[in-house]
């Protein structure tokens, strides 16, 4: 009620003064509902923020035939693994333009790990299941956050200034960003729509059930 | 309309008429019927037709959709796009494998930006990959990113075939779309016989670009001809001759349509064929028709001389009737209204017959005019004053001749004499008013008025002796005795009519005249006249001629104040 409210008005709230800003943003889709997800990312427009890729590798585990976690946000040189927790071997691929790359049928902790190198989406597909589906979003900023259950994501340590806020979000129908500026003073909320397409993920069957996929 | 003088020809004529129309109606609209379920079975023939066409495309391009989906989900299709640059070459080949494995003879990958990768070549050149662009566009946008269409590849060659199309997305993984394949199933000559053999219809595929479509492919060698492309835009049936036969041809138009022109598959059954069956069955209600027609006609004929044949021998016997001829009779010999009338017809001329002996006798019995009058007047009472001249004549000494003959004898005398004076009478425009014993009373002006009566009954009275004369030459050669009389004429007004009661009466005259004349003839036999005529004044006034006469002087008679002038006629002058 009070987040309907909030979007009914439009409000802009200044919730914190310090000398870094946070910028939270609230992803609701036309009708009102939450959307999940999606990776809010800003880019400085004054002065463009190098990026640091962790040291350590970012995992996207495949657990029950199913990639973990959906959608992972990582910035350019960032590594990443695919440990396989399953008892059957996945073929891990993308034909992305952002990073193509295949790591053929393995089981347990694969040694290889991924540099991607470029920003854009990249979409998994296992060759093996599928169903199985995820995407890696690779940014070119250090400044971005992925949206929970509730819609929300907070992006944080922003010093002021003005910066342009995308949503990006695997069914996205059309590019959302707009420009916001950063004050001293204090942080933000943007409410922003996204339209999604349909989920068109293939729908797996139970195991018991033995009808196959649809 | 035409008046008939013979009914036998109005009763064969309405007979064979109404037979005539029931069975021609009888045939016309069997032959309707036959007609028109042949167009209803072809229509329903023709429609399952179409629907099978459209059941075989759609079936065949599910099956090779669900067949590219496949191979969009085969790993050896993503290996192409894990290189940067997929190789051409590898791309071709592998497509060609991929046809193969389809069976069809074409397909083509194109990107998600609507531009070709690579595709099979072979009988589809670069230039007919436009249409499959198109396609892409439209699968993108749809919910199920699929679509099919038909199209003319190579759209810009002449000699180009109908093709339905269809393009499938590939995913790694689904949802994520990163190519299309298109695929191309031709509408060829193959599938024409095969859907005639399935739907048991002639089977044509038609392309035009402009306003004339063309056949590209038939069943119907060399039979099909251009059509206008206005009758191919919407599903319509007509029926039109080829090669000089009747077919009715259900066409549809090919939609969607990608490429530039118009599609139709027109299917075709051939009427005669289709009517080919029911022919027999008009056949043989044709010669139906004929047989009831000759059947109707002959039992027309032998009804019209029953019927006619009586009519014309009771039209003969009227004939006969009229020429008064009542003793002849029809034989009845059916008991119908013909029957009925034939009786009647016998007992009218019973009934004429009957008035006819009436008048005969009649005429024997009253003198002709009188029984002429009878007839006419209907023997009413009353009577008229009017001027008569009534004559007198008897035979003397008869009683005494009587007396020495037999009494047949004596009447067949009687009637000799009175016919010959009779004769004499009538001869003279008289009436025999009645005979008296052997006396006969005469009188002329009555009952038909006539100016001369005076002197028709003296030339009457002049001509009777020697009409005596003669009978007493007779009489004397059969060596009888001879007879003699004498005549008494008078002129007077008198009541003339018919005298009695209603049940009998006498046309008879009535009058002091009548007495006179009565008297003159009495007065022949007195010796002082020594006449056999005398006639009165009156009379001789009265006559318009001249007689040689000897004035008697004048005679009391009974019942007359003054005497009556008495003349004895010698003869004319």
């Amino acid at each position: 009620m009070t987040r309907a409210l909030v979007a009914t008005l439009g409000l802009v709230l200044a919730l914190r003064v310090s000398a870094s800003g946070t910028v939270r943003v609230l992803a609701k889709d036309p009708k009102g509902a939450p959307v999940a997800d999606a990776v809010a990312f800003v880019e400085a427009l004054d002065a463009p923020a190098p990026v640091h890729p962790p040291a350590d590798p970012v995992a996207i585990v495949q657990k029950d035939q199913e990639f973990v976690p959906y959608v992972t946000p990582i910035v350019v040189g960032t590594r990443v693994s695919f440990p396989n927790k399953d008892t059957v071997q996945h073929h891990v691929y993308s034909v992305s333009p952002a990073k193509k790359f295949e790591i053929p049928l393995y089981i347990g902790e694969s040694s290889a790990t991924i540099l991607f190198d470029r920003p854009g989406p990249v979409t998994l597909g296992c060759n093996i299941h599928d169903w199985m589906v995820a995407y890696v979003y690779v940014l070119a900023t250090p400044y971005f956050a992925k949206t929970g259950a509730d819609g929300v994501a907070d992006i944080a340590g922003l010093p002021p200034g003005r910066y342009t806020l995308e949503l990006w979000h695997p069914r996205l129908a059309a590019r959302v960003d707009r420009q916001i500026t950063i004050e001293a003073s204090g942080d933000t909320v943007q409410e922003v729509s996204v339209t999604l397409r349909p989920d068109r993920r293939i729908r797996r069957a139970p195991e018991s059930d033995g009808a196959g996929y649809r | 309309m035409p008046q008939f003088r013979r009914f036998g020809t109005r009763l064969l004529l309405l007979i064979a008429g109404v037979v005539a129309a029931a069975q021609v109606a009888d045939y016309l609209l069997v032959v309707r019927a036959n007609r028109r379920n042949a167009i209803d079975r072809i229509h329903e023939n023709l429609a399952k037709g179409a629907a099978l066409f459209s059941r075989r495309v759609d079936a065949r391009l599910l099956e090779l959709s669900g067949r590219a989906a496949l191979m969009s989900d085969d790993y050896s299709i993503r290996q192409l796009f894990l290189k940067d640059q997929p190789d051409p070459a590898t791309v071709r080949s592998a497509l060609r494998s991929y046809s193969v494995r389809m069976g069809v003879p074409f397909m083509t990958l194109i990107s998600t930006e609507g531009a070709r990768i690579g595709d099979t070549g072979g009988p589809l050149p670069e230039a007919a990959l436009r249409p499959f662009e198109d396609l892409v566009q439209t699968a993108a946008a749809a919910d199920d990113p699929k679509a099919t269409a038909f199209a003319r590849l190579p759209s810009t060659s002449e000699d180009g075939k109908v093709f339905a199309l269809l393009v499938v997305p590939i995913y790694a993984p689904k949802p994520e779309i990163v190519a299309w394949i298109g695929l191309a199933l031709p509408i060829d000559h193959r599938f024409a016989e095969e859907l005639k053999s399935d739907a048991q219809v002639e089977v044509t595929f038609y392309y035009g670009t402009g306003e004339t479509m063309v056949p590209v492919e038939s069943t119907l060698p060399g039979a099909a001809g251009p059509r206008s492309a206005a009758d191919l835009a919407e599903s319509a049936v007509k029926t039109a001759n080829v090669s000089g036969e009747p077919y009715v041809t259900a066409y549809r138009p090919l939609l969607p349509l990608v490429t530039h022109g118009r599609a139709a598959i027109a299917l075709q059954r051939s009427l005669g064929a289709e009517l080919a069956p029911s022919l027999p069955l008009e056949r043989f209600l044709l010669v139906l028709l004929i047989a009831s027609l000759v059947a109707a006609a002959l039992v027309a004929a032998v009804l019209a001389r029953n019927m006619s044949r009586p009519l014309r021998s009771l039209a003969d016997h009227t004939r006969v009737i009229a020429g008064g001829d009542y003793l002849t009779r029809l034989e009845v010999t059916r008991a119908d209204e013909i029957g009925q009338l034939a009786t009647a017809f016998n007992q009218m001329s019973e009934g004429l017959a009957e008035r006819d002996r009436v008048r005969d006798l009649l005429d024997k019995n009253v003198s002709p005019e009188v029984a002429a009058q009878l007839m006419r007047d209907g023997g009413a009472l009353g009577g008229e004053e009017r001027e008569v001249t009534v004559l007198f004549v008897d035979l003397r000494s008869f009683t005494r001749l009587s007396e020495s003959l037999p009494p047949r004898d004596v009447l067949h005398l009687l009637n000799r004499y009175f016919d010959r004076m009779s004769s004499i009478v009538e001869t003279q425009h008289g009436i025999v008013d009645k005979y008296i014993g052997d006396a006969i009373m005469a009188i002329f002006g009555a009952p038909v008025a006539r100016d001369d009566h005076a002197d028709c009954a003296i030339r009457a009275a002049l001509g009777m002796p020697s009409a005596l004369a003669g009978l007493n030459t007779e009489l004397a050669t059969e060596g009888r005795q001879t007879l003699s009389f004498g005549i008494g004429i008078n002129t007077s007004r008198i009541i003339a009519g018919n005298i009695g009661s209603s049940r009998r009466l006498n046309y008879s005259v009535v009058g002091d005249g009548v007495n006179v004349a009565a008297r003159l003839q009495d007065l022949t036999r007195m010796s002082q006249f020594r006449a056999d005529i005398l006639v009165s004044a009156s009379t001789l006034t009265s006559a318009k001629r001249r007689y040689r006469v000897r004035d008697l002087g004048a005679a009391p008679v009974r019942g007359r104040d003054e005497p009556v002038g008495i003349f004895a006629v010698d003869g004319e002058e």
